[in-house]
């Protein structure tokens, strides 16, 4: 699917306060101006993201489905090879729908930095302890979001206070901690902290099956960059959007693997979409709202510094601050480090040329993370668009009225002074 | 010997104007470099344990006038010295490459230093005079070159006040010389003890209003505020650093110990105008929202402590008081360099724009945290050498004028609370995003300032560094004024420098 683009635009012009983006998205463009740079920035952090993702997606599967509900899980992060053979649904031969051409196990990056790291080659224990390693903290905390929000639509995060969820998940609890007669005991005791966890779990599956989908996609399209076939930061937006509807039906579950049985505490049965459930979700929890970081800014709640409710909240990417950020030991910063070690040359080469070059790339990448997930939520909202409402090239106004006042009440989110909106149209915003 | 320190920067200046424009630079830091090693060569040479001046040279000049090229070196006079040559060569080293018209600011800055040396040498008054009165133009010139916005505003009020006292100076030595009777101007050869008191104090404030414009001291300190903050940074580093010292070196030296009778008499004024400086400079510091500004009346205060420590004229005081005129330079020029690598990065010395500098990503680090080092020094934090010549200050100065060394140690509270105020809005809280795009700043930029914070560390653990040239000289110094001070309060009744590295407490 390609988003037509009208040659000229049939309404008068907005009077929006970021009129010009909601002209370029009419236009079938992103918020992200489409510049050469800003394409090159967001191309070569999907490349440089996807390889920590293909790790995240694989440990949260991990987590979810082995580690379970490991009262001391203090090797979680210690991802089995089975895993990291796992065959990706959507790249590989045996792919289910193959977007990227590479293969399905573990990206052979990730595979050379996990063995060696930064420093050198030593037990995975060491690497661990000195942070030389990929940082899941990150993957955590957009999970710990989505959890912690909830309720942002979709049937997945109602389904986990239904009773035939309460069924699966006592039935899994049991079947984990049946040698194990103290968690058995304080599990009757406190069976909704265990119901909790389980819960917690669930995130863990949707995230991770979320990220499966997006670690290809990330990989395609900067294979096609590099092989001149995306041009403009539009056509990286239009392939973000063809994505979404191809991989939209695919489910999203939680299966346990306990002694070798499975265990469906969300089965595939209950249809369960990958577009509700998890990608809109998460661009809501992990773009939008978050939750302050703790060591970055101190908010004085009783002066409203931090809204009353949740639907609220504003301290994701879109709104980050990434100055602070990145200086902190906190999970964003950890993204960054972990995006740092796989940046392509031409960005290496682009960050060495501004600012302090190499000694703040961190901030630098951060800034085009921020840009590169503008385009995401461009493609989202173009998304959303296409679903619910009418083409871009419609030739009736009163349709193209109804795409306006759409484009204007999605970023009215962006009018409050927080929002890098405004930032990301400047180049020289690094 | 001492001849080299005057004539060394003199001859240097005359050849950097012959060297080519892209060499200035090295050749002037050759200079300095080569003066700072001489310097240091003094200090090896040093006898510690005489009071009189030594390594002294006598030539012939205009006999019949009275003026000999008389130079010595003595406790009061090497420190400075010593402080002279290792801010010439920050000030050099610290000077941009980009610099306009560099062959001129180099043979200014070694005009400087050698009119500077000379002062601090000279054993004749009217060789005073002449050094005193070398530096005016050059520092007005690079003022008036190389200064701000209100640069010719500042450099005129600059030249008016140093010429003014200047003339005081001059009109004080020629009253002095002739009223004594003496057909010499050496220092050794004019003793004012045999005029009437009513004109040794005549000729004792004619000076010290001389020198006191110099220092500054209040009420004669306004064209201090202009001066410092429109002269770049590294000629603030002269201004404050260096040549605030011929003020109170000249206090110290034509007032003290040429007057000691009259000197007692006038010294509970001076204390109160010393107060008073101390008071104003930490008050107006306080209000300030331009860094620069705030380092500058931070000055004056800190130049107010000297003048106390002199009225009181024990030898802990004065002690405390050649200790705080390095101390002083030496911070001061932290400061000073700081403040311009602030301004040249961020672009701004406003207190209401700077924010963040701490950073390590996008601030700027190490300037920041030096700066937390000279604002610390600058408080008195123990372990820094603000701490020696302040405690130094207030202990040699509370048996005299007890209220005014209370008032004192009041007034270096405040000094903490607007270098607080400075850190606080300059280095903490959040960068700006829309701002914080500052260069980095260099390892060569960084030098200097490292260097003086190395100073300034190592003289506030090893303080007997800083003073064991000065304690021969200041122990004549005090037995030659008349009246008896009460004792120490906790220290022995002849303290001495072990005294005050192992105080002994009275039962």
């Amino acid at each position: 699917m390609t988003l037509a683009t009208p040659t000229k635009t049939a309404l008068p012009p907005s009077e929006h306060e970021f009129a010009d983006v909601i002209h370029r998205l009419e236009a079938g463009g992103a918020m992200l101006p489409d510049t050469p740079e800003n394409l090159m920035q967001i191309i070569g952090l999907y490349k440089a993201y996807a390889v920590p993702m293909d790790f995240y997606w694989r440990d949260l599967l991990y987590i979810a489905e082995q580690v379970f509900l490991d009262p001391l899980p203090m090797f979680k992060y210690f991802i089995s090879q089975e895993y990291l053979d796992l065959h990706n649904h959507y790249a590989g031969d045996d792919a289910d729908l193959r977007i990227w051409r590479g293969e399905a196990t573990a990206h052979p990056e990730l595979l050379a930095f996990m063995e060696k790291g930064e420093t050198f080659k030593m037990p995975k224990l060491f690497h661990h302890l000195w942070h030389d390693r990929i940082n899941m903290e990150f993957a955590e905390e957009c999970m710990r979001a989505m959890l912690w929000h909830r309720g942002m639509g979709g049937q997945f995060d109602p389904y986990l206070d239904s009773d035939e969820y309460k069924a699966n998940a006592d039935r899994a609890i049991k079947a984990y901690f049946k040698y194990n007669p103290l968690m058995l005991g304080l599990y009757k005791l406190f069976p909704d902290m265990f119901l909790e966890q389980c819960r917690q779990m669930s995130y863990y599956a949707n995230l991770g099956l979320f990220w499966e989908i997006m670690a290809p996609v990330f990989f395609e399209m900067s294979d096609l960059y590099d092989e001149g076939k995306l041009t403009s930061v539009p056509e990286a937006m239009n392939f973000l959007v063809n994505g979404i509807f191809a991989i939209a039906g695919r489910p999203i579950y939680h299966h346990v693997y306990i002694r070798g049985e499975c265990y469906e505490i969300i089965p595939k049965s209950k249809g369960f979409m990958w577009l509700y459930e998890a990608a809109l979700p998460y661009v809501e929890a992990v773009f939008y709202r978050t939750s302050p970081f703790r060591g970055t800014k101190s908010y004085n709640a009783q002066a409203k510094q931090v809204p009353e409710d949740q639907k609220d909240f504003h301290f994701g990417i879109l709104y980050a601050d990434v100055f602070p950020v990145g200086t902190a030991g906190i999970p964003p910063t950890l993204l960054m480090q972990d995006m740092l070690h796989f940046l392509p040359p031409y960005l290496v080469e682009y960050y060495q040329k501004h600012c302090r070059g190499e000694d703040d790339t961190l901030i630098q990448l951060g800034i085009s993370f921020q840009r590169s997930m503008y385009c995401v939520t461009s493609a989202v909202i173009q998304a959303l668009r296409t679903a619910l409402l009418y083409p871009l090239d419609d030739p009736n106004p009163k349709h193209l009225e109804a795409n306006r006042a759409f484009f204007e009440a999605q970023l009215d989110r962006f009018k409050r002074p927080e929002a890098r909106l405004r930032n990301i149209q400047k180049q020289d915003y690094r | 010997m001492l001849s080299t320190l005057i004539w060394l920067p003199i001859f240097g200046a005359a050849l950097i104007s012959l060297v080519p424009m892209n060499r200035s630079r090295l050749a002037a830091l050759t200079i300095a470099t080569l003066n700072l090693l001489w310097t240091l060569s003094l200090l090896w040479r040093f006898d510690l344990g005489t009071s009189a001046m030594q390594m002294q040279e006598v030539l012939p000049w205009l006999d019949s006038l009275g003026l000999t090229y008389t130079l010595g070196v003595d406790g009061l006079s090497l420190p400075l010295l010593a402080l002279n040559s290792v801010l010439i060569w920050i000030v050099i080293y610290s000077s941009s490459e980009q610099i306009i018209r560099p062959r001129l600011f180099y043979v200014l800055t070694l005009l400087v230093c050698g009119g500077i040396a000379g002062a601090f040498l000279a054993q004749n008054l009217l060789l005073f005079v002449l050094f005193y009165e070398v530096e005016l133009i050059p520092l007005y010139l690079m003022i008036a070159i190389w200064g701000g916005q209100k640069r010719d505003y500042a450099a005129m009020k600059f030249l008016i006040y140093t010429a003014v006292s200047g003339v005081l100076i001059l009109v004080g030595f020629l009253g002095l010389t002739w009223l004594s009777g003496s057909s010499s101007f050496d220092y050794n050869a004019v003793s004012p003890s045999n005029l009437p008191l009513n004109a040794q104090l005549i000729l004792l404030t004619i000076l010290l209003v001389g020198f006191g414009i110099k220092t500054p001291l209040i009420p004669l300190h306004t064209w201090l505020p202009d001066a410092y903050v429109e002269a770049s940074p590294p000629v603030a580093i002269l201004l404050g650093g260096i040549l605030a010292k011929l003020g109170t070196y000249g206090i110290v030296r034509f007032g003290l110990q040429l007057f000691p009778e009259t000197w007692t008499l006038v010294s509970p004024g001076l204390a109160i105008i010393g107060v008073v400086s101390v008071l104003y400079g930490a008050l107006t510091a306080i209000s300030q929202t331009d860094i620069k500004r705030m380092v500058a009346y931070s000055s004056i205060g800190h130049m107010g402590y000297v003048l106390v420590a002199c009225a009181a004229g024990t030898q802990l005081s004065l002690l405390g008081a050649i200790g705080q005129m390095v101390s002083h330079g030496l911070i001061l020029a932290l400061l000073f360099y700081l403040v311009g690598v602030v301004e040249a990065k961020v672009g701004t010395r406003e207190l209401d724009q700077l924010n963040g500098l701490l950073n390590p990503i996008r601030g700027l680090p190490l300037t920041s945290s030096l700066l937390v080092v000279g604002g610390m020094a600058s408080a008195g934090i123990p372990g820094l050498v603000g701490f020696v010549a302040e405690f130094l200050v207030f202990q040699g100065s509370f048996s005299t004028f007890p209220i005014i060394t209370l008032l004192c140690i009041i007034a270096s509270g405040l000094t903490a609370v607007y270098f607080v105020i400075l850190l606080n809005r300059t280095c903490f809280g959040k960068l700006d995003n829309d701002t914080a795009y500052y260069p980095q700043v260099t390892m060569r930029e960084q030098t200097p300032a490292l260097v003086l914070a190395a100073l300034i560390l190592f003289l506030g653990v090893q303080p007997t560094w800083l003073l064991r040239w000065t304690e021969p000289t200041t122990n004549v110094m005090v037995a030659a004024l008349t009246t008896n001070h009460v004792e120490q309060v906790a220290l022995n009744d002849q303290p001495t420098m072990s005294g005050f590295q192992t105080p002994t407490f009275r039962n």
